[in-house]
């Protein structure tokens, strides 16, 4: 069942006319909601949550956030992480999103 | 901030490189859905917001801004970690390849923790103060360096030692911060061993002094010692300055290792200790002016500023490393004391110790009360109340020693023989223990939270009063014979009924004048805290003659046997000097309650 939702979950809809009924993005981010979310900001921190809410500015809540951090700075180093709870990133420092979805769900977004 | 960014473009399978070290549940990838989140945010109107049915706004507005830094204590600033710091050499050593700077800048380390240790007992958390140092971060690493190594320890378990008493005390509800150590290196082996490599190194530089004042007056140097640096001139400077702060360091462990002994066993050889910290506070202090001189290169800004007692900023700190640890404080920069004012601030911790230290643990509950009070007039510090509180209160009994029926026994004036009584298992009896070893803990705490605390605490005990009276009714209501026992437990109710009066007014004086000191009251109200003082006054001062009355009532009974003096009426009639005392304070509350009723008239 799930995984009928996510198949048109991501894709943005007007690159592809074809499931225009399900195109609206505001519909399918409010279908994100409650998903496991990863934003990574741009001093190289990461953070992953709970999606609890987007605002037109692009400003994300998360819920039950666990923040990651490298402790290096060279690219490949150990993660650090603690537990922050709810939290607000600002759009100004958001650098990635990405949600949690099964391949398939991947794949038809790789179709886009 | 010049970051580079560390994030990098989906690769082809759409999963980040850095993301793999996040890695979604088993049969789950990371999906790019900013593009989505972009076109949603465009089809959104102004105000508008995507969330689910549990969402509520105000609980939104508590979210932790990211990036925000009076929120985010987790901003990557100058270094990811502590490992990254050492690699980039932000705590080498040896500190310096040239011995006598490195010398120089170890005395830095040592006067800037003083500093820090002395922030962190005025209020701020141990990881941006004490732990801010990256040596005692990572103390294994110090091990060539004997000299740091040392002191790294000792500093280390001497925190250890200061916040397990605070923590037992309890008396630190309003200045929690002090005991939180999550997730700093506290705990590490061997701190048992500190003080024997602390006297190691001690003899090591006394050896060292002894051998350059020995070849200033052209005798010749033991073969087998090198000198302490590079520098004959300054060796001898040197020495004495490293070795004042060594000794202070294992005296000042020493104070507290002695204090902490039961029934204030170790209080006498604690004074001893406190008498040689405050003599190598004085060397200390006057070590400065040689540091100062014992480099042409001044530094910058007013010296009373600085953290070390040479004026150099001292190597291997960042507060901002640990500043993810100092939860749940926000995240904010905190101003180390300067050098000069850690060291005062240790003479007055030592002082007031000195004070607990002194007292000779009487076994006279009103006497008890004077000396805490009294001890709280300086306004000593949390430390100084802890120690003070785990004196007072240990394993439930008064000074570990006295059990608290007794201490009520003593303090309503009943003879010794009762003190053993089994109306002491009576339960409103045990309350009445605990009511009284609550009240010696909330007058150790600090003066804003003592206040909080007894206004709260006198209901329990105008309760326990009740209670008492009813369970004295219920039992010797109707009792017209009267058995030898029956008289001495009705006598025990009869003296701790009007006692625990008298301290429950007590209390209340105590609750008023404490708004005094912590400037509560504004000039409008002053007419009526007096009118209030001079109400309470009158009833204690009735309560303290009754109790006085009894008291020498027991007394005399006692002597009776052998002669009935003629000094005993003339005695009778006079009235103690307590109450006196007690009549001038009513005089003066009176006083200035019609003086000031008159001022508001007029």
């Amino acid at each position: 069942m799930e995984q009928e939702v996510g198949e048109s979950l991501i894709h943005l809809g007007n690159s592809d006319g074809s499931n225009s009924s399900s195109s609206d993005p505001v519909t399918r981010v409010r279908k994100l909601l409650f998903r496991r979310m990863l934003v990574g900001i741009k001093d190289g921190r990461f953070f992953l949550g709970t999606f609890h809410c987007l605002d037109k500015q692009g400003n994300i809540i998360l819920q039950d956030t666990i923040e990651y951090r490298s402790t290096r700075r060279s690219s490949p180093s150990p993660m650090e992480q603690r537990c922050l709870g709810l939290v607000l990133i600002p759009s100004s420092c958001q650098n990635s999103c990405h949600v949690d979805c099964s391949v398939e769900e991947q794949l038809s977004l790789l179709k886009v | 901030m010049a970051d580079k960014p560390v994030y990098e473009e989906a690769s082809i399978d759409g999963q980040p490189s850095k993301l793999a070290s996040i890695p979604a549940s088993d049969t789950t990838v990371w999906a790019d859905a900013s593009p989505l989140l972009q076109a949603a945010c465009a089809g959104l109107r102004d105000g508008e917001l995507i969330h689910g049915d549990n969402f509520n706004l105000f609980a939104a507005m508590s979210a932790l801004e990211i990036m925000d830094p009076k929120m985010d204590s987790g901003i990557v600033c100058t270094y990811y970690s502590i490992d990254e710091a050492i690699e980039n050499g932000a705590a080498p050593i040896p500190i310096s390849l040239d011995s006598t700077i490195d010398v120089c800048r170890t005395i830095d380390i040592m006067d800037h923790l003083l500093a820090c240790e002395a922030a962190w007992h005025k209020g701020h958390s141990l990881a941006q103060t004490v732990f801010s140092c990256i040596y005692l971060l990572r103390l294994d690493r110090t091990a060539p360096h004997a000299l740091l190594h040392s002191y790294c320890r000792i500093i280390r378990a001497t925190c250890k030692a200061v916040v397990s008493v605070v923590s037992d005390a309890r008396t630190h509800e309003e200045e929690d911060l002090f005991t939180m150590t999550y997730g700093l290196p506290l705990n590490g082996d061997g701190d048992d061993k500190c003080l024997s490599i602390l006297n190691a190194v001690e003899e090591t530089i006394s050896r060292q002094l002894r051998a350059c004042k020995a070849t200033s007056s052209k005798r010749r140097l033991p073969e087998d010692l090198e000198p302490l640096q590079s520098n004959p001139n300054l060796e001898e400077g040197f020495c004495k300055a490293l070795l004042c702060r060594l000794r202070f360091r294992k005296h000042f462990f020493h104070v507290l290792s002695c204090m902490k002994r039961p029934q204030g066993r170790g209080l006498e050889s604690a004074r001893k200790h406190i008498a040689s910290c405050l003599t190598e506070l004085e060397s200390i202090l006057k070590s400065a002016d040689f540091l100062r001189s014992c480099f042409d290169e001044s530094c910058e800004g007013d010296i009373d500023d600085k953290t070390t007692a040479s004026g150099f900023e001292p190597i291997g700190f960042d507060a901002m490393l640990n500043s993810r640890l100092s939860a749940p404080t926000p995240p904010r920069a905190i101003k180390i004391l300067s050098w000069k004012k850690g060291v005062e601030y240790f003479v007055k911790l030592l002082h007031d110790l000195d004070v607990i230290c002194s007292y000779s643990l009487d076994p006279h509950l009103e006497s008890l009360l004077r000396f805490v009070v009294q001890f709280q007039k300086s306004q000593p510090d949390l430390v100084a109340r802890s120690h003070l509180q785990l004196l007072l209160v240990q394993d439930g009994k008064l000074y570990g020693r006295d059990p608290f029926f007794a201490v009520i026994n003593k303090a309503a004036a009943l003879p010794e023989a009762t003190k053993n009584h089994d109306i002491q298992k009576n339960e409103s009896f045990l309350q009445l223990g605990m009511l009284v070893m609550n009240l010696l803990k909330i007058l150790c705490t600090n003066a804003a939270w003592q206040r909080r605390k007894l206004g709260k605490f006198l209901q329990d005990w105008r309760v326990i009063y009740v209670q008492l009276e009813l369970a004295f009714r219920n039992e010797y209501g109707e009792v017209s014979s009267s058995s030898n026992d029956e008289n001495t437990c009705m006598k025990i109710f009869q003296h701790i009924l009007l006692w625990v009066e008298e301290q429950t007014f007590w209390i209340a004086f105590r609750f008023l004048i404490l708004g005094f000191e912590l400037e509560l009251y504004s000039t409008g109200e002053y007419c009526m805290v007096y009118w209030y003082l001079y109400a309470v006054l009158i009833k204690l001062a009735e309560k303290t003659h009754l109790m006085m009355a009894v008291s020498h009532d027991t007394a005399k009974r006692k002597g009776k046997k052998k002669k009935d003096s003629p000094k005993d009426l003339a005695r009778e009639s006079r009235i103690p000097p307590a109450v006196l005392f007690l009549q001038c304070y009513i005089c003066l509350a009176e006083g200035l309650t019609m003086y000031l009723s008159r001022c508001l008239l007029l």
